[in-house]
């Protein structure tokens, strides 16, 4: 640095310090006009040089009186030049911060604080620089200097940032947490309202900084409001202030937060909406308000600490223990890793006995939740259940126990859920036995004993605790069975059939008819006795049971095939699709089922579209044959059609086989139901060893169709001969 | 040689080891930043994971997932637009639409005339949560359970997405959820398996249910789904052949085991044991399963609960019924899939049946747990692969409309197990078409399922192939909005 340079940095340090003093003995009568705010607010981005190039230059003035150091001319011009480029940005430093703080969006304490440890940073260093080459100034003056200007560093800096960034900023992320308030001791404003301002509003509006001159930091505060008027209008959150602020577009500037800011969650806002419809109350509790207020349900959200999970004071048990408990009847483990709480469960009825509850002894005190469902527990077994201090969750359902044996389990302080479903407990000993239970919040009693009167009275009476009755059928709705199942292995017959007909629930009645009428709950037959059937039967049966409704008709098809064939030849392949189940698909007693276009419910069904059914019956053994039927499938609308033509042929041998009967089945007019319908050919009784039989498929869907003039599907599961 | 020795001695100077270690300290440094578990040794590794125990308390045991199989409709059952009524016939505008991909059946219709349900909604409950006429008994438990609209999914066809719900991707071998839970939590009864499969099918287009989305992927296969039928024989080839009493099958087993262990000592492969585990799994099974299966010990009320259907072997309601017994027996995982909800064409006709199958026997469900006190711990879940379309697939009629695919939005719901009861969370827009509130992803849905039972989705893993797989996959976050 050139002497003029130097020269003048010296006497511009001169005249910043004059300036200084100026500016703080003028201090209140200042006023700072608008174009120069902006050097003010450039204060936070300058600051950091002096910070960093006076605390350099303090190190260097430390050590320089040390020998090794003296001699070097370079390290001591070094330093005199640092120091006074730091003196000089400090000052500017302060002056723009003079500057800031006549803004007046800062006060309190924390920027007196500030301000006068940054004006000793100027101070402070001129002076050095000033007197540094005097010959009183010595090595122990400089350390001294050299110490006083760093702690003045750090604490300008400290309270500057405390100033922008609020109290607590670095260490607040290592702080415990606050313990969470109990919901029954919280109150709105101080837990739930008051956290919302903390989190998001107070670092700007506080006593320090008051932006917009609005402190939201305390209760009185807050009744004040700011500049542009009172916060809130109790009552009426949509004339409030705060909300309107709240729900500015994010670009407009009087947005609250700013746009850069951590934003409010829409629970905040619902919250802040809430408490000031609910009249902006400073002293109400949680739980005073109404429960199903919108502001008790969100302030109790609020209030639920993130992490619900259950700590336990009790040790571990020994890990070799808990393996040694396991077996397959009995489960024992741990909640969670790391936790010293054990879940129990034993299972199987018939390998319980009492040791497996006895065993348990060295865990006792771990075991958190137990699970005895349809085990044969006694009463007096509870007594060892008892002695396990910690269970917090406990299933009985279905045991052996009565009423009796819960007075054993009220030494349980921890319990929260008992379930008592299916068990023998009786009203009596559950009104006594309930209250002595301390921490009991859940009780279930479904399937038994108990009477809705009597739940209700349990209710009434212990509303901490709720009871869960569960299902039972009062009888006032009720509801339609099912219809009865045809029971018979194969619903295709070759002489007779017993008739079997059955029902999964029990204690039905099944009426049925065989002429094809609706069976009725008063004059059809009762099924019983397995009635013997002859011929082709369409049986409609009906199901019945006192307090149900009577069940929909079940249309039972049965056939008759007198007479299997001893080789089926296919003269013409299957439609790849419903490929069925071969040469055996028409006598193997397997129907179809609808929707045969779903590849699922394909099975058992032969197709054919391109060309016709050609069937050749052999028998080896000539019969007298008057009926051959096709049992086919109609579905006008997945183009399953009946055929349009069916030929019976029939011989003594191959070759002389002639025409016996021809039919042409009735086709559907429109798009219908789908249905299942047996196309039977009748003629006078012949004596035949060979059956062809030749159905054609329809060639063109008729004009109603969607698809009309396309060939149609013919479906066939069974042949009957007769 | 030497000259490599005296090579790597030069190489490895003082200065050249701090300038490296230095970089590597600033690695670490740097990782740390990225992953905050690095140096508190709560690493993401397979060998810290102690299979059976929970990460963190949870807070259900076991699940239950009614799967509809197919897509159910949202616009027929829980997501009301009546905009949609008002709109019908008219075209789905294109900035709603913004240039989805649609699936090959209607991607060439040349219109898409929007439709409104033909069934009615109404409010039920405290949470006045809109449910359809076709859901009456669901419609009366709506306060315990939580409906989710705003699901979304990335598959557009059945297999894909079912996949990608059931293994956490599209193509497959991968382990599915409950493999994964079976891997992660053990069997609770040793006498079942952990993860147990039932099927079921209504009477609309029935889309297939393969067994890889039962498989163990690449974990143990222990932990494969073992499928039950309510029929006779409930489990295939679990019977003694005819002539074998018990006694002699534990002497045959016995033997046996010590044969598999002789091989495992000379081979080391760990299936050997877990083929001698699945023989004893097997042998406990012959005595639980038929005290799991018999249902004639089952209330009337229950009967009526669950709708008489509950007692026809292979219906949803005999397999709802089943998956109460299996989950109260310690089975901690229940999948059940009924088909047929695929409804492209005759949708008002095919759900009308649909909903009728499983609306009594699924709020049943919820109600017997609940009953049993078992509801708090036991997760239930409701729901399809992807929604349907709030276009007509194919020609419009008032009573005759189709729907097709569509990932953007649909319903699920949850009950027990932790969830939020009496909720309604998310929301689509006055078109059903897009989610606008509150979007949950299938990655979403399956990091909270697993973080109800105490698993971190992120720490649930298993190395294979040089990688570590999750059923998240890379992404899902829990849904902690819809939690207790």
């Amino acid at each position: 640095m050139k002497t003029n340079l130097q020269g003048f940095a010296g006497n511009l340090l001169f005249a910043l310090n004059v300036f200084i003093i100026f500016l703080l003995i003028f201090e209140n009568k200042l006023i700072v006009p608008y174009w120069l705010q902006p050097i003010g607010r450039m204060h936070p981005m300058i600051l950091h040089f002096p910070i960093a190039i006076l605390m350099l230059a303090m190190l260097l003035e430390f050590f320089r009186f040390k020998n090794e150091y003296n001699a070097q001319d370079l390290y001591q011009r070094f330093a005199s030049n640092l120091l006074i480029i730091g003196a000089i940005s400090s000052a500017i430093s302060v002056i723009m911060g003079l500057f800031l703080s006549k803004e007046g969006t800062y006060t309190g304490e924390t920027l007196q604080w500030h301000k006068w440890a940054g004006i000793s940073v100027v101070i402070i260093p001129s002076l050095i620089y000033w007197f540094r080459n005097s010959s009183w100034y010595r090595a122990p003056l400089a350390k001294f200097g050299a110490i006083i200007t760093f702690f003045s560093l750090i604490i300008a800096g400290h309270f500057g940032a405390t100033l922008t960034h609020g109290e607590n900023f670095v260490l607040e992320p290592l702080m415990p947490k606050e313990e969470n308030v109990p919901i029954d001791q919280a109150i709105v404003f101080d837990h739930v309202i008051q956290p919302i301002f903390v989190e998001k509003c107070v670092s700007c509006h506080n006593p320090d900084k008051l932006k917009g001159k609005l402190i939201l930091s305390e209760a009185k505060y807050i009744l004040k409001g700011g500049k542009t008027g009172k916060l809130f209008v109790p009552g009426k959150p949509e004339l409030s202030l705060l909300l309107q602020r709240i729900h500015l577009p994010l670009e407009d500037k009087k947005r609250m937060p700013p746009k850069d800011k951590i934003q409010l969650s829409e629970e905040e806002i619902a919250l802040l909406f809430h408490w000031i419809k609910a009249n902006a109350d400073f002293k109400k509790k949680v739980i005073e308000l109404p429960l199903k207020d919108s502001l008790r349900i969100l302030s109790i959200a609020a209030l639920k600490p993130e992490n619900t999970e259950e700590e336990f004071d009790f040790a571990a048990a020994d890990e070799e223990t808990i393996i040694e408990l396991n077996n397959s009847y009995r489960g024992v483990y741990p909640i969670s890793k790391g936790s010293p709480a054990l879940a129990v469960s034993i299972y199987n009825r018939s390998t319980y006995t009492f040791e497996k509850l006895k065993e348990l002894s060295p865990v006792k005190t771990q075991i958190i939740s137990l699970e005895l469902n349809k085990i044969p527990v006694r009463d007096e077994d509870l007594k060892h259940v008892a002695r396990f201090e910690n269970l917090r969750k406990l299933n009985l359902n279905f045991t052996d126990i009565t009423g009796k044996g819960l007075k054993e389990l009220t030494s349980l302080k921890y319990l929260k859920n008992l379930s008592l479903s299916g068990t023998k407990i009786n009203y009596k000993d559950l009104q006594q036995q309930i209250s002595e239970f301390a921490s009991l919040k859940t009780l279930v009693v479904w399937n038994t004993d108990l009477s809705v009167k009597e739940i209700q009275k349990l209710q009434t009476a212990n509303k901490h605790v709720q009871i869960i009755a569960g299902f039972k059928d009062d009888g006032r709705n009720p509801i339609k069975l099912n219809p009865p199942q045809l029971k018979n292995s194969s619903s295709v017959f070759s002489e007779s059939i017993p008739l079997h007909l059955g029902h999964p629930i029990n204690g039905v009645k099944i009426r049925y008819t065989t002429d094809g009428t609706e069976p009725d709950s008063l004059n059809s037959p009762v099924f019983k006795n397995k009635p013997l059937l002859k011929e082709y039967t369409v049986v409609k049966a009906k199901a019945y049971k006192a307090g149900w409704l009577g069940s929909d008709v079940a249309v039972l098809t049965l056939y008759r095939n007198t007479y299997k064939p001893d080789s089926v030849i296919l003269l013409t392949p299957f439609n790849s699709n419903h490929l069925a189940n071969g040469d055996k698909t028409f006598f193997d007693g397997e129907l179809g089922a609808f929707n045969a276009n779903s590849p699922a419910s394909a099975t058992n069904w032969a197709g054919f579209v391109k060309n016709d059914m050609e069937v050749l019956l052999e028998f080896r053994k000539s019969v007298a044959v008057s009926s051959v039927a096709l049992n086919t499938l109609i579905e006008p609308e997945t183009i399953i059609f009946p055929p349009a033509s069916i030929e019976i042929w029939g011989g003594a041998t191959k070759s002389q086989m002639r025409l016996i009967s021809t039919l042409k089945p009735i086709h559907p007019k429109k798009d219908g139901k789908p249905f299942i319908q047996i196309a039977e050919c009748k003629f006078k009784t012949q004596k035949i060893s060979y059956l062809k039989i030749i159905a054609k498929p329809l060639k063109k869907l008729p004009n109603w169709h969607k698809n009309k003039g396309k060939p149609a599907l013919l479906l066939v599961d069974e042949i009957l001969v007769n | 040689m030497e000259k490599d020795i005296l090579e790597h001695g030069l190489n490895f100077n003082r200065r050249r080891f701090l300038s490296r270690m230095s970089l590597g300290l600033g690695s670490i440094a740097l990782g740390s930043l990225l992953m905050p578990d690095l140096l508190n040794g709560g690493g993401m590794d397979e060998d810290d994971f102690v299979a059976g125990i929970p990460h963190f308390a949870p807070k259900a045991k076991r699940v239950i997932y009614l799967f509809q199989n197919g897509a159910p409709s949202q616009l027929e059952l829980f997501d009301y637009k009546p905009k949609l009524r008002e709109m019908m016939g008219q075209e789905l505008p294109e900035s709603i639409r913004a240039g989805q991909r649609l699936t090959g059946m209607t991607a060439n219709q040349a219109s898409f005339p929007m439709v409104g349900s033909f069934v009615d909604f109404k409010q039920y409950g405290d949470s006045r949560a809109w449910i359809s006429d076709l859901f009456p008994h669901t419609a009366k438990v709506v306060d315990d359970i939580c409906i989710i609209r705003s699901m979304h999914t990335e598959a557009i066809n059945h297999d894909p997405a079912l996949t990608f719900f059931q293994t956490g991707s599209q193509q497959g071998n991968r382990p599915s959820m409950g493999t994964w839970l079976s891997y992660g939590l053990g069997n609770e009864n040793k006498n079942l398996p952990a993860f147990t499969v039932l099927l079921s099918r209504g009477i609309g287009n029935g889309q297939g249910v393969y067994s890889k989305l039962w498989s163990n992927g690449f974990l143990d296969s222990i932990h494969q789904g073992v499928q039950f039928s309510s029929g006779e024989d409930p489990v295939l080839y679990l019977k003694d052949p005819k002539g074998m009493n018990r006694h002699e099958r534990r002497k045959i087993l016995d033997n046996l085991s010590e044969l598999n262990q002789m091989s495992y000592e000379e081979f080391g492969d760990p299936e050997i044991n877990t083929k001698i585990q699945q023989y004893e799994m097997a042998y406990r099974m012959q005595a639980a399963v038929p005290e799991i299966m018999d249902v004639s010990k089952e209330p009337d009320d229950i009967i009526k609960l669950y709708g008489p259907d509950c007692l026809v072997p292979g219906t949803f309601a005999a397999n709802a019924l089943l998956a109460r017994k299996l989950s109260e027996s310690g089975v901690r995982f229940v999948q059940l899939y009924h088909q047929g909800w695929d409804q492209h064409g005759n949708l008002p006709f095919e759900i009308t049946k649909q909903a009728k199958d499983v609306d009594q026997a699924s709020a049943a469900l919820v109600t017997d747990l609940k009953q049993r006190g078992l509801l708090d711990e036991t997760l239930v879940i409701w729901g399809g692969e992807f929604g349907r379309t709030n276009y007509s697939q194919g020609k419009l009629s008032i009573d005759k409309y189709g729907r097709d695919h569509h990932p953007r939005c649909f319903s699920i719901w949850m009950a027990g197990g932790g969830i939020k009861p009496g909720i309604v969370y998310g929301e689509t827009d006055d078109f059903g078409y897009n989610i606008v509130k509150d979007p949950v992803h299938v990655h979403d849905f399956q990091a909270t399922v697993l973080h109800q039972l105490g698993l971190d989705h992120e720490k649930l893993i298993f190395k294979h192939l040089g990688r570590r797989y999750r059923l998240t996959d890379v992404s899902g976050k829990v849904i902690k909005d819809i939690l207790v």
